[in-house]
């Protein structure tokens, strides 16, 4: 088992959380906050270095037995405290890490109850990391409930004017999606049996012991003749238990044959639409994603930053662990309606971005478009498009979090965001004039930045997929057309032409040291994977080619 | 040096030296000025000791970059003899303009920052013309565009500019999701995604909606029929600039689609192309016609003769115009550009608008070396012999002559045969008229410049150097064959053999197009049009009418269209934006709306913002959805 290194990434944070929240600091809060996600980028680093990219399995694996409880006749239930790292997995944890990391550095707006902010951050941090750590399902939704609290306080106290209108839609939102994702968790624990822990029950094997496939099949098919008895099954939210549908009791709505039918609908289908909308709110996908042009308008800047950067990503993150492998058939039966939806979102959200009036609903808008080739891409059920799909995940991380401190840097000047207050400000500031139109210009989707191969093969993976129609990506390649569209329109209004400012009095000050470290080393991040996507690709690689070769 | 490190030193070289301009551009401007020319310089050294050493053979080189799933993507490059005369002719122009640069832009504060995006600019131009990967190429069809985006908006203090700039870049755009599904079929026809493995004996040639998509993606960087629009305003970038890009360059890069596709696609597309070339030949001529601007003028006229080279439907007649319309063009932009200058250093005492025709005439005495070369490039554009534009223009036409003798499609190859002939004409018509408005003649404002005494080196240098590669001797030393020509024969070019008619039928159109122009001396586009009275008014007034019609159509239907669509899409926006904000919004959450005030007493207890309400609310839904599940 080795190092306990994933525990660690976890448990830092809440440490620091846990320290912040009680001492009585003043001066050193930042620095300290900023070593800890330093601390942790730094075991990141060393997992990368010694992680084997061609593997498919989990690595880094912990696993205790975290509650153990005996229904009866229901069964015996188990919660396990298990934790590993995937290509997949790894991917989004390093981009949390250098995520928070920059949102810690760009802190420094925050004046007062610096120790519950902080404290608050990095307890963030920990759910999200806990979050793509997590390999038992139960684990997964306790992060996936804990991030909401600390989202909640940091909008809702150190947000703008409507600061709780929106840390409450946010809230609601998300809790309603956490409600269908709770209800198939309890639906498919309780229909489908651990075969493992099953076989250790019953004691056919012990401790430690491996458990060959043979036996599994063995298991699983006793389990089918209903040859062991209630009370010895074992229950448990193992994922790569529940991602077999050979584990599934025969007697359960939720196994295939069981002709269980509401709405015209089978109980699975049931079961993936609603672990679908579930996360298609976090993603967020159109029409569920009001909550988050709110959200994004009144977080403060490092809140927007990690909100676009990571926390949106779990929703295509459950798509990818949870709604598609629990119920494969049933994905690529929908493959065509999600496909659908992911254009719309991508076209649906492009229209909004190029009505705003506001730099920050703009960017926000611009997510779910951008957030809607990831659905398209996953939709293709093709290497190419999950592939494409998940190096947009990490793309638009890098981008929308460069384009949320673009405009912070912005606000924290002159404190508006209108696009018509503003002309022609790269005369005093050329600089980040320079780096507003990097970020520009790799979020339109040009080739060289990391933007083009994320939206170019999700496309890709479209047109060229058997399960859906090709004009879901030809419509969603108009959505490159827009994009440059609204970018463009804005690049041209705010920067160029001739010099206005709505207030006179305004100081528009080029860059500091910190924010032209800050901003530039995600412009280099994204030029380096858009010439070497690689570097990303390898890692995602082995999961993508295993999960699609199981497909049915 | 082996040929296979040369060929990438080629490749990243421009690259480099992009970066080295970012590095030093601190420095004085004169030093930046020396380093980037010279580097320029090198550049074009490496490009012809390459094709030296190739010999006339074509050397290709491969290296696996990344895998995405079971598609290996490679980075693929290919020197084929149709990208190497073009590379050369990049080279060239590229290193001449900037060359006039520093004369023209000496006044300018961020020379540096123009010098850097021509060297981006030739960077991507050459993996564009090198590379043999479909998304390579797509890749770099798309920084070539953003180059573009940048010099037009390099001023960009002018609203003009930055509007002409953002125009540009999205009617590309619209073309380049015609190339990007053109070439994800393509990919999905040919099952590879190098240009050179496409076999078409093994899987026939591309389906014909294909093709469309690439001709799509060609037509908005060609300025072609009917993205054309954005050509004339694209003038509003500096002009040396113009000469490279707008003129010589990157809209040839459209014809060099055409040109790379031209094996794999069946006659149907070639005949589409070539349709749309002869529209936008003649439409691209009449405009030209019409214009008061001279850059503008010669906007329209590129648009034209771009459509000559789709007429070419991407043969070797296309590559050959390709060439030397790219000098002759770059060489009239240039000498524009010198009258511009000229004029505009008078501005201090005149206040005059440096571009209009109004304000031209007689310049032949303040710049005779400028009009010397305007004259060898009008010639060249007209097709005269001892010019290097006869052989391209006898040789399109040798090849529809030809294809109408053999082709089922014969009406077609006759009709395009047609309208060159018309084409030519009205092309020899408005450049010998913008001759005479500028060069001969008085001034027509009755100005009194101070005669230019001093040689202007940096301008006159790099346009005569051009007028010289004008002349015909570079492709044959013969004046009217140019079969025996070293020079076609170096990069494999077929030629075709012109019938004799034509001959006489190209004698009609000069003779015709320079009387034209003489009798209509004294008409000024957009100026006066006293003449309509005097000289046949009906043909005048068809042309007129014709233009007129163009006009509207290209404006204030194709153009407006367009703006329209993207008037459209704005106020969908606002639709969408404000369904958004009170319908949806208003639906899911009940909260924050006007429709909603009303109902507001029952809701403003809901907005007490207490999370357990929240909770209480939600876990009534939740049970009531239990209770219909079970029931």
């Amino acid at each position: 088992m080795g190092l306990p290194l994933l525990s660690f990434i976890i448990l830092l944070p809440l440490l620091g959380s846990l320290l912040s929240a009680v001492g009585k600091w003043e001066k050193g809060l930042k620095l300290g906050a900023t070593g800890i996600s330093m601390l942790q980028l730094l075991a990141l680093i060393y997992m990368g270095s010694t992680f084997d990219q061609t593997s498919s399995s989990f690595q880094w694996k912990e696993e205790v037995t975290w509650i153990q409880l005996p229904l009866g006749s229901l069964g015996n239930f188990i919660i396990k405290y298990s934790l590993g790292v995937d290509g997949l997995s790894f991917l989004l944890i390093a981009l949390t890490g250098l995520i928070s990391l920059l949102a810690i550095l760009n802190s420094h707006t925050i004046t007062e109850k610096k120790s519950g902010y902080f404290s608050l951050i990095l307890l963030l941090n920990a759910a999200l990391m806990g979050c793509f750590l997590a390999r038992d399902l139960f684990l997964f939704y306790v992060f996936f409930e804990f991030m909401l609290l600390p989202m909640y306080f940091l909008i809702g106290i150190w947000g703008g004017p409507r600061k709780n209108y929106a840390s409450i839609k946010f809230f609601i939102y998300t809790l309603i999606g956490s409600l269908f994702i709770l209800i198939v968790m309890l639906g498919i624990a309780l229909a489908y049996i651990d075969p493992y822990e099953t076989a250790r029950h019953l004691g056919l094997i012990q401790e430690g012991q491996n458990f060959d496939l043979e036996a599994l099949k063995n298991l699983q098919l006793s389990i089918a003749n209903k040859e062991i008895a209630s009370f010895d099954i074992v229950h448990s939210f193992d994922m790569q238990a529940l991602s077999d549908v050979n584990n599934c009791q025969p007697s359960s709505i939720l196994h295939p044959n069981s002709g269980w039918l509401l709405q015209g609908m089978s109980a699975r289908m049931w079961g993936f639409w609603l672990l679908f909308i579930g996360f298609a709110i976090k993603l967020p996908m159109a029409p569920l994603h009001t909550w988050l042009p709110d959200a994004h308008v009144e977080a403060p800047t490092p809140i927007s930053v990690l909100l676009a950067g990571v926390l949106l990503k779990i929703g295509a993150y459950g798509w990818l662990r949870t709604a598609i492998p629990f119920f494969p058939a049933e994905a690529l039966e929908s493959a065509n309606i999600m496909a659908a939806l992911g254009a719309i979102s991508i076209l649906y959200g492009a229209y909004n971005a190029l009505a705003m009036n506001d730099l920050k609903k703009l960017v926000a808008y611009s997510s779910v478009s951008h957030m809607g080739f990831v659905l398209v891409g996953i939709a293709s059920f093709q290497a190419e498009g999950w592939q494409g799909a998940i190096f947009q995940l990490v793309s638009h991380g890098i981008l929308s979090s460069l384009l949320f401190l673009m405009v912070g840097v912005l606000y924290e000047r002159t404190h508006d965001r209108q696009i018509d207050h503003y002309s022609g400000i790269s005369k005093w500031m050329p600089r980040f004039t320079l780096i507003s139109g990097i970020a520009i210009f790799a979020s339109l989707g040009l080739p060289g930045f990391s933007g083009f191969i994320g939206e170019f093969f999700s496309l890709l993976g479209a047109f060229t997929s058997p399960h859906i129609h090709p004009a879901w990506a030809i419509l969603g390649a108009f959505g490159i057309l827009l994009g440059a569209g609204y970018f463009l329109w804005t690049f041209q209004k705010v920067y160029l032409g001739k010099t206005y400012l709505f207030d006179s009095s305004w100081q528009l000050t080029d860059l500091n040291r910190l924010e032209i470290i800050s901003l530039f080393s995600l412009g280099i991040l994204s030029i380096i994977f858009g010439i070497f996507p690689q570097l990303i690709l390898d890692w995602s690689n082995s999961f993508v080619a295993n999960f699609l070769t199981t497909l049915p | 040096m082996g040929l296979t490190s040369l060929f990438m030193g080629l490749l990243l070289f421009p690259w480099i030296s992009a970066m080295l301009i970012a590095v030093v551009s601190s420095l004085p401007k004169q030093i930046i000025v020396y380093f980037s020319i010279g580097l320029s310089l090198l550049q074009l050294s490496i490009i012809g000791y390459f094709i030296l050493q190739l010999g006339g053979e074509s050397t290709s080189w491969q290296g696996n970059w990344f895998n995405v799933g079971d598609i290996t993507f490679s980075a693929s490059f290919v020197a084929t003899s149709s990208a190497q005369l073009i590379a050369l002719l990049v080279g060239i122009v590229a290193l001449l303009v900037q060359q006039f640069s520093q004369s023209y832009l000496k006044d300018e504060p961020q020379l540096a920052r123009y010098y850097l995006y021509l060297h981006l600019f030739a960077a991507s131009m050459y993996l564009l013309l090198f590379t043999d990967q479909i998304w390579i190429f797509y890749a770099s069809w798309e920084l070539v565009g953003t180059c573009s985006y940048l010099l037009i908006s390099f001023w960009h203090q002018k609203q003009a500019a930055i509007k002409a700039a953002k125009k540009a870049f999205l009617l590309n755009r619209l073309g380049d999701i015609g190339l990007l599904l053109g070439l994800m079929g393509l990919s999905m026809h040919f099952h590879t995604l190098e240009f050179s493995q496409m076999q078409v004996s093994s899987y026939g040639p591309a389906p014909i909606l294909v093709g469309l998509g690439l001709l799509i993606g060609a037509m908005g960087k060609s300025a072609q029929f009917p993205l054309m629009s954005w050509l004339p305003d694209a003038m509003e970038g500096p002009t040396p600039a113009s000469a490279l890009i707008h003129a010589a360059t990157m809209v040839a890069a459209g014809v060099y689609l055409g040109i790379k596709i031209f094996p794999i696609t069946g006659e149907d597309l070639h005949l589409l192309m070539a349709g749309i070339g002869a529209i936008s030949l003649l439409s691209g001529a009449v405009f030209a016609l019409f214009q008061n601007d001279i850059k503008k003028a010669l906007a329209y006229s590129t648009i034209s003769q771009l459509g000559l080279m789709w007429m070419g439907m991407g043969s070797d007649a296309s590559l050959l115009h390709l060439f030397v319309h790219g000098i002759f063009k770059a060489g009239l932009f240039l000498s524009a550009g010198s009258v511009i200058h000229f004029l505009h250093q008078q501005k201090s005492s005149h206040h005059l608008d440096s571009q209009s025709l109004s304000n031209m005439g007689g310049l032949r005495k303040h710049l005779p070396w400028t009009t010397l070369g305007y004259g060898i490039f009008a010639a060249g554009l007209m097709g005269l012999p001892l010019s290097n534009g006869f052989y391209s223009k006898e040789n399109l036409a040798g090849l529809l002559w030809e294809n109408a003798q053999n082709s089922p499609y014969y009406p077609i190859y006759w009709a395009l045969l047609g309208c060159l002939g018309l084409g030519m004409l009205l092309s020899n018509w408005y450049i010998s008229k913008q001759f005479y408005l500028i060069f001969m003649g008085e001034n027509r404002q009755g100005l009194h410049f101070e005669k230019n005494t001093t040689w202007n080196f940096h301008q006159n240098l790099p346009i005569l150097i051009l007028a010289l590669f004008s002349l015909f001797f570079w492709i044959s030393p013969n004046v009217l064959h140019f079969q025996q020509s070293s020079l076609l024969n170096w990069f494999h070019l077929k030629t075709f053999e012109v019938p004799s008619f034509w001959l006489i039928i190209s004698f009609l159109s000069w003779v015709l197009g320079l009387s034209l122009t003489w009798f209509t001396k004294a008409w000024i586009p957009l100026e006066n049009y006293r003449f309509w009275s005097n000289f046949w008014p009906s043909i005048f007034e068809l042309t007129h009418w014709k233009a007129r019609w163009a006009y509207l159509l290209d404006s204030l239907i194709l153009d407006r269209f367009l703006i329209w669509l993207a008037q459209l899409q704005v106020i969908s926006g606002h639709i969408f934006a404000w369904a958004d904000q009170y319908a949806l919004d208003g639906i899911l959450v009940g909260l924050n709306t006007k429709i909603y005030q009303s109902a507001g007493q029952l809701l403003s207890k809901w907005q007490s913002g207490k999370i357990q309400q929240y909770w209480i609310m939600v876990f009534i839904t939740f049970g009531l959805f239990l209770l219909y599940l079970w029931m």
